[in-house]
């Protein structure tokens, strides 16, 4: 008799079956953001959606999602409904995203490479750490030129131009005076790759042992080579846990970062209704959801703010709103055609 | 006082030639037993082969598809090396429900039984598969005929292979599978 | 997979933080939000006797507010 097998790894899940072809549902619960779009999508109620705001809110030990093995028939509909990629599924070792015979939800986040600047707005707004920018800075003394020097015949070891420095320089070799050799100081080194030619040690000097001009400030940049002035660099994306929230575009002050969201919809939330608990602020995976900042403490936060700039409907605050004063509306769903009736009747099904 | 000992004797007596008589019965009935699957299995074959003769084809292929030698499919076809009945139990079984024959046959020939069950059915069917079809594959991996494959994220039912055994509509999530019979 | 709201009063220090924070509550009385309602077993929980007790539990919808309140463990989910 053809049957299911499950494995169960922590709180992540496997589910298999072989038989004319090898069929496999992986399920990673750490990308799982609580959507319970799965839930509603399974054809023969197989999944069933947990307590997802006290699961993330105290971090509890148990799988946002559970699905009985007995019921699954492995049709795949639920990752590919899945906005976030916790849900795997191959057939024959090959991801069904992969396969144009199957529909696939329309999402993606770029950065654009010749555009960015490099500057980690992008990486620092992300909600799911999902960005990161490795960035190589020019060098400081290709920047600014000039010359120093210092007389060590006229320095008195003072040390007022090392700690006087902004870009520390100036080291001196410190040490006790000995009847051998009564100096306190056995070395004075500028490090011309730091200096930047700013003229503060020879202007504090007491005795004027430092001579410092700064090309740069006398002749305007015509020495300044306009490729050593730039910061290079490279962007990177985790498409596992990106969920094309939109927050690097939005933030984005080059134009750099280009989104597109699976779903179009509306986010409202009953001001009247909202008891300010926190729990969609605490699902939400787009940080979408805030409070605004209180005004005394011991105060109750003012009703919860939202900025559908980020959100991606998937209706997790929905799910998890404790007054039901959430309601969130998928009015179009983004995906590549299929020719079979019943799945293109299911993503319609999405829109609510 | 002896009356009563001769009846116990008796009695005694009776009881062990009916345990021997129960024996001997079982012996003769568990080497039937024994050999009977072989004689549905010639009996089945035998009546393949002279389907498959009538529908044209010529001995040599009849052996190959049935990966028997050709001359046991010779000596069948002259009625040589069956037993007395098989060919009448073999009769029965094809009159069967489709799903008894195919799971009977199958339980007996495994792959093989989709060759006989093809050739001797009664009947043929078609299947058609309704829009609500999610392409599953249960349907595809539960199929003893292997009449069923998935196209474009939905069943189709080759009706050459179609036995009609329903295992299929029994096994589908979404009740998309009606089978209807259609004259031979 | 359903979690369960479980109360441990051994641990509980009768502080109602908890009967204040559940949105659940709130919705129900606005007076027990505010922290001076009259007794009601109409919440899901109430503290009696210097002690949290469960009420309503089945109007729980397991958001995990009164596990994050809670100085001391006195009340979670399972």
């Amino acid at each position: 008799m053809i049957s299911n097998t499950k494995e169960v790894k922590a709180r992540d899940f496997e589910i298999s079956r072989s038989a004319e072809e090898k069929r496999e549902l992986l399920y990673k619960d750490d990308i799982c953001i609580g959507c319970g779009i799965c839930e509603k999508t399974c054809p023969v109620d197989a999944i069933e959606l947990g307590s997802i705001g006290a699961i993330v809110r105290t971090d509890a030990d148990v799988p946002k999602i559970v699905c009985d093995d007995d019921k699954c028939v492995l049709c795949g509909m639920c990752s590919v409904v899945c906005p976030v990629d916790a849900l795997e599924f191959k057939i024959d070792d090959e991801d069904i995203k992969n396969m144009e015979e199957y529909p696939s939800l329309i999402s993606s986040a770029e950065i654009n490479d010749e555009t960015c600047v490099y500057c980690k707005a992008c990486e620092t707004a992300c909600p799911r750490e999902a960005i990161t920018i490795a960035r190589n800075l020019p060098e400081r003394s290709k920047l600014v030129t000039g010359e120093i020097e210092i007389d060590k015949e006229t320095c008195i070891d003072c040390g007022i131009c090392e700690e006087m420095c902004p870009a520390d320089a100036i080291t001196m070799e410190h040490k006790l005076p000995t009847s051998d050799d009564p100096t306190v100081s056995s070395d004075i080194i500028v490090d011309k790759d730091k200096c930047v030619y700013c003229l503060i040690c020879k202007k504090s000097c007491p005795v004027d042992a430092i001579k410092a001009a700064c090309r740069s400030c006398s002749y305007g940049e015509y020495d300044l080579n306009p490729e050593d002035a730039e910061t290079t660099g490279a962007s990177f994306i985790d498409q596992e846990t990106c969920v094309n929230c939109g927050w690097c575009q939005e933030i984005c002050p080059v134009d750099a970062a280009t989104v597109v969201k699976p779903f179009e919809g509306e986010l409202s939330v009953d001001q009247e209704k909202c008891q300010a608990c926190g729990a969609c602020v605490d699902i939400c995976p787009c940080n979408v959801l805030s409070f605004p900042a209180s005004s005394a403490s011991g105060m109750r936060p003012e009703k919860v703010m939202s900025d559908e700039n980020y959100c991606i409907y998937c209706g997790a605050c929905e799910n998890v709103c404790p007054v039901k004063a959430i309601e969130v509306k998928r009015t179009d769903i983004k995906h590549t055609p299929t020719k079979s009736k019943s799945w293109d009747k299911k993503m319609e099904s999405l829109k609510t | 006082m002896c009356d009563y000992y001769t009846i116990i004797f008796k009695t005694c007596v009776l009881i062990l030639v009916a345990i021997y008589i129960l024996y001997v019965v079982k012996c003769v009935f568990n080497t039937h037993g024994v050999h009977m699957p072989k004689h549905i299995v010639s009996g089945l074959k035998y009546l393949t082969a002279v389907e498959l003769i009538r529908e044209g084809y010529s001995q040599k292929e009849v052996a190959e598809i049935l990966e028997m030698d050709r001359s046991t499919v010779s000596h069948y076809l002259n009625g040589r090396n069956l037993s007395w009945n098989s060919i009448e139990i073999a009769e029965k079984i094809t009159e069967f429900c489709p799903k008894d024959f195919l799971l009977l046959t199958y339980a007996l020939m495994h792959e093989k039984a989709r060759i006989i069950v093809k050739t001797c059915s009664n009947s043929e069917f078609e299947g058609i598969i309704k829009e609500s079809c999610i392409g599953c594959g249960l349907c595809v991996d539960i199929c003893l005929m292997k009449a069923i494959v998935l196209n474009d994220l939905k069943a189709q039912i080759d009706s050459d292979w179609c036995c009609g055994c329903l295992i299929c509509g029994e096994s589908c999530p979404t009740n998309s599978i009606e089978i209807l019979e259609v004259k031979k | 997979m359903e979690m369960e709201l479980k109360v441990n009063q051994d641990n509980c220090l009768g502080c109602g933080v908890c009967v204040v924070a559940c949105p659940v509550n709130a919705s129900i009385s606005n007076e027990v939000a505010g922290g001076h309602g009259s007794k009601t077993t109409e919440t899901i929980m109430m503290v009696e006797n210097g002690f949290i007790k469960l009420f309503s539990p089945e109007k729980c919808t397991k958001c995990g507010t009164c596990q994050l309140f809670c100085p001391t463990d006195a009340i979670w989910l399972e």
